[in-house]
C-alpha cells in the first residue's frame, strides 16, 4: 500500500529534532560557562574591594581619622592610576580625602554596594567609565571604597558577543549539515523506492542502485539485491516448474482423451454391456474436463502470481466489461430464477490484464449464481472516480461466516456446507491473485444474509489514455484469433 | 485438402490423423520441429497443424520461418501450456488459431473446417449475408426473416453474424465465447446454450423450417436445411 508522502521526510524531521537537542545543549553550555566567568570575575573585584576596605578599616582602629586620611592619600597617589576610587566624606558630606571630588549623585545601589559612572579624561577625552564601590560607616564619617570596572564590562561584553556568535554558528552549521545529511538520505531512500516500485510492478530483473561508498546503504542495498535474486530465480524456477507440469499433465491427458473419443467413436451400441461401456467413457471425458479446468485454473492463479505472464498491461475499461459480462450471464441467472441487475455507468478505467480481470469478474459472477438459491439477487457494480475503480458483486444468499473470509481466499478451501456442490475451490483463489497482480484490494464483507465483495483497482488518468485507447471487452487485433474475422 | 500434423505426441498424432482422414481430409503427419519444416517446404498444404514444443525446432520458430518464406497457409497452433502469453505468442508468431490440448476432436474439427473455409472463400466484405430466407445486413445491422423485421440486441447480432458467415459449418461454444465475448477461458456454467436459445426463439420460433440447429458433442451450425448440405 501506498503512504503519501509527508511535506518533511522522516530524516528532515530526525534532523530537525536532533538540530533542536545539540544547538540547545551547546546553548546551555556556552552560556553557563559565560555566566560563570561573568560571575568569577565580579566576585574576584569585590574580594579586592572587600580587602582594601578591611585594611582601610584597620588603619582607622589603629590611628583614628588621621591615620586614615594619610593612608587614602598615599593611596590616591599609589593606586589612583590603577582605576582604584577613594572618597572620605564627613557627616555634612564635605570630603576628607580620596580621588573623587564629590559623592556620587547618579548610582544604582545594591546592599552596601554601588555602581557609578565617573569622568575620565583619556587622552583629551572624556570618557564615562563604570565603577563599583563598596560604602562602610567609619565612626561618623562614609567611605567609599571602589574600582574601575570599565576594563572588565568590555571583557564581559566580548565573551557574551563571542558566546552568542558560538551559539549562532552552531546552530546555522547543525542546519547546514542535518539539511544535508537528510536530502542525502532523501534521495537514497527514493531511489530505493523507486527501484522497489518498479519491481512490485513486476520487472523483478530491476535490482536497487548501489554507490560505492558502501555504507549501511550499500549494504542494505546489496542485501535486497541479494534476496531478489534469490526470488527471480524462484519465480523463474516456479514458471518453469509449472509449465513443465502443465505440459506433462497434459500431454497425458491429451492422449487419454484421444483414446476415448476414438474408443467411444467406434464403440458399437448394440448391446447393453457396451452401451454401458461407452457411458462410462463420456463419463470418464466429463472427468478429464474438470481435471483439465482445475489445472487451467492452477496455472492462471500462478501465472497471476508470477506477475502477468510477461504480458504488458493494457487500459481495460471495467464499466464496460461488467455490461458485456453481465448480458452474457443475465439469461443463465434468470434460468436459475436470480435477478443479475447490473450497474456500471460511465467508463472506468484501469491498467491491466483484460483475460486475468474479465476472468476475476466471471467468477465472482459465476460464485454468486452458483451459491444464491432461486428468487435471489445479484448486484455487480463497477464505480469509478478519479482515483480508484470499485468492483463489487452483492448477494443476498447464504454468504460466508466472517471467521471464515481470509481462508476463503487461499486455494482449495471451501465451506463445508457447500462440500457437495461442483467447483474446484480456485474461484476466489483466482479472483486474489488477481487482484494482488493489479495491486489492487479485496474486500469480503457480510451483508447478513449475503455477501458482497469488493475489488478496488487504481483508476487509470486520463493523460495516459490518450496515448492509448482503452480496449474494453474488445481485445486489440493481435490478441484476437484471425479466424475469428473468417 | 491437404493437412499437415507437426506433433511429437505419436499416439495422440494418431488419433488426430485417423479423425480427420475418417472426415476427410488428407493427413501427413511430421513428428519433430524439422521433418515438419521439410514437410510444408515440400508439398502445398491447405492447412498446418503445429504442436507447439517440438524436438529440435520450436513449433512457433517453424510457423515464423514458414511466415518468413512467404508461406501464407493458416495455421492452428496446439499448445499444452494453455497460459495467456503463450497464446499471444501463438498468434503473434503467424499461428491463425490457437487451441489448448487436451481438446475435443470436434473442437479441433470445427477450427480446422472454419480455418480452411475461410482460406478458400472469404466473405468477410459481403454486405448482405443470407441463409435460406434469412437475411442479414451486416452494415446497416438489420435482421428479416421472410421479410419480416427481427429485433437483436447487440451481442445478438454479433452471435448470428458469426453463425451466419459460417453457415453450414459447425461453431464450437469455445469459438463463440472467443470471438463474440472475447473470453479465452471456459466459463463454469454453460452460458452460450442459453443465448442460443434465445436467438433461435427470435430467428426460427414464428418461421419454419428451424435454421439454428445444435449439433450434440460439438456445437452449433446455421444451415439451409433446403440447401442439403
Amino acid at each position: 500500500m501506498k503512504v503519501p508522502p509527508r511535506f518533511f521526510s522522516s530524516t528532515a524531521r530526525l534532523a530537525i529534532w536532533y538540530l533542536c537537542a545539540v544547538a540547545l545543549g551547546v546553548s546551555a553550555l556556552l552560556w553557563s560557562a559565560y555566566l560563570l566567568t561573568q560571575h568569577a570575575m565580579d566576585r574576584n573585584v569585590d574580594l579586592v574591594v572587600e580587602t582594601e576596605t578591611e585594611s582601610l578599616r584597620e588603619a582607622y582602629r589603629g590611628g583614628g581619622l588621621k591615620r586614615l586620611i594619610d593612608i587614602l592619600d598615599q593611596r590616591v597617589d599609589d593606586w589612583g592610576r590603577l582605576g582604584a576610587a577613594y572618597l572620605l566624606v564627613d557627616s555634612q558630606g564635605q570630603q576628607l580625602a580620596g580621588n573623587l571630588s564629590i559623592w556620587p549623585t547618579v548610582y544604582t545601589a545594591k546592599g552596601q554596594w554601588l555602581e557609578f559612572d565617573i569622568d575620565v579624561t583619556d587622552e583629551g577625552k572624556v570618557v564615562d567609565h563604570p565603577v563599583r564601590a563598596e560604602v562602610v560607616k567609619i565612626g561618623s564619617n562614609r567611605l567609599l571604597v571602589g574600582t574601575d570596572v570599565s576594563e572588565r564590562r568590555r571583557f564581559a561584553q566580548r565573551l557574551r558577543a563571542t558566546t552568542l556568535w558560538g551559539m549562532g554558528l552552531t546552530v546555522a552549521l547543525m542546519a547546514v549539515t542535518g539539511w544535508w545529511f537528510s536530502r542525502r538520505v532523501a534521495a537514497r531512500v527514493r531511489a530505493v523506492a523507486q527501484a522497489c516500485d518498479s519491481i512490485i510492478s513486476g520487472d523483478l530483473t530491476r535490482r536497487l542502485p548501489l554507490e560505492s561508498s558502501a555504507d549501511e546503504f550499500d549494504q542494505l542495498a546489496g542485501t535486497v539485491n541479494g534476496m531478489l535474486d534469490r526470488i527471480e530465480q524462484q519465480t523463474a524456477a516456479v514458471r518453469v516448474t509449472f509449465n513443465s507440469a502443465a505440459h506433462d499433465l497434459r500431454a497425458p491427458l491429451y492422449r487419454m482423451r484421444a483414446r476415448l473419443e476414438t474408443a467411444l467413436h467406434s464403440a458399437g451400441s448394440a448391446d447393453a454391456a457396451s452401451r454401458a461401456t461407452a457411458e462410462a467413457m463420456r463419463a470418464a471425458i466429463d472427468d478429464l474436463e474438470r481435471v483439465q479446468r482445475t489445472l487451467a485454473t492452477l496455472l492462471q492463479i500462478a501465472q497471476a502470481e508470477a506477475g502477468g505472464g510477461g504480458v504488458p498491461p493494457e487500459p481495460i475499461d471495467l464499466a464496460q466489461m461488467a455490461r458485456e459480462l453481465g448480458e452474457l450471464y443475465a439469461p443463465e441467472a434468470r434460468e436459475r430464477g436470480l435477478l443479475l441487475r447490473v450497474e456500471a455507468p460511465g467508463p472506468a478505467i484501469v491498467s491491466g490484464h483484460q483475460q486475468l480481470l474479465a476472468q476475476l469478474m466471471t467468477n465472482l459472477l459465476e460464485n454468486a449464481i452458483k451459491y444464491v438459491p432461486s428468487g435471489g439477487a445479484i448486484d455487480l457494480q463497477v464505480r469509478g472516480d478519479k482515483s480508484q475503480v470499485h468492483v463489487s458483486v452483492n448477494d443476498d444468499g447464504p454468504g460466508i461466516p466472517e471467521a471464515a473470509h481470509a481462508s476463503m481466499l487461499l486455494p482449495f478451501r471451501r465451506l463445508e456446507r457447500d462440500a457437495g456442490a461442483p467447483g474446484s475451490g480456485l474461484g476466489l483463489s483466482l479472483v486474489a491473485a488477481v487482484v494482488r497482480l493489479h495491486h489492487g484490494r479485496l474486500d469480503l464483507q457480510s451483508t447478513a444474509p449475503g455477501l458482497r465483495v469488493c475489488c478496488s483497482f487504481a483508476a487509470l488518468n486520463a493523460a495516459a489514455l490518450s496515448a492509448a485507447p482503452p480496449a474494453g471487452a474488445q481485445p486489440p487485433a493481435l490478441a484476437r484469433p484471425r479466424a475469428a474475422h473468417a | 485438402m491437404q493437412i499437415l500434423l507437426v506433433e511429437d505426441d505419436v499416439e495422440a498424432a494418431g488419433h488426430v490423423v485417423n479423425g480427420l482422414r475418417e472426415a476427410g481430409y488428407t493427413v501427413a503427419h511430421a513428428a519433430d520441429g524439422e521433418a515438419g519444416l521439410a514437410a510444408a517446404r515440400a508439398a502445398r498444404h491447405d492447412l498446418l497443424i503445429v504442436d507447439r514444443m517440438l524436438p529440435h525446432m520450436d513449433g512457433l520458430g517453424l510457423v515464423g520461418m514458414l511466415r518468413q518464406e512467404g508461406v501464407s497457409t493458416p495455421v492452428l497452433v496446439l499448445s499444452a501450456l494453455g497460459t495467456i502469453d503463450d497464446r499471444v505468442e501463438g498468434l503473434r508468431a503467424g499461428g491463425d488459431d490457437y487451441l489448448v490440448k487436451p481438446f475435443a476432436f470436434a473442437e479441433l474439427l470445427a477450427r480446422v473446417e472454419a480455418l480452411l473455409r475461410r482460406a478458400s472463400g472469404d466473405n468477410r466484405h459481403v454486405g448482405t449475408l443470407r441463409v435460406a430466407d434469412l437475411e442479414i445486413n451486416v452494415l446497416a445491422r438489420r435482421v428479416t426473416r421472410a421479410g419480416q423485421p427481427i429485433e437483436l440486441t447487440a451481442k445478438e447480432f454479433q452471435l448470428l453474424e458469426f453463425l451466419v458467415r459460417r453457415s453450414g459449418q459447425v461453431v464450437t461454444r469455445t469459438m463463440l465465447l472467443e470471438s463474440v465475448w472475447n473470453l479465452h477461458f471456459d466459463p463454469q456454467t454453460n452460458l452460450i446454450d442459453v443465448h442460443i436459445s434465445r436467438l433461435r426463439q427470435a430467428i426460427d420460433r414464428d418461421f419454419g423450417p428451424p435454421l439454428l440447429q445444435t449439433i450434440r458433442g460439438s456445437g452449433y451450425c446455421i444451415k439451409d436445411p433446403g440447401a442439403g448440405a
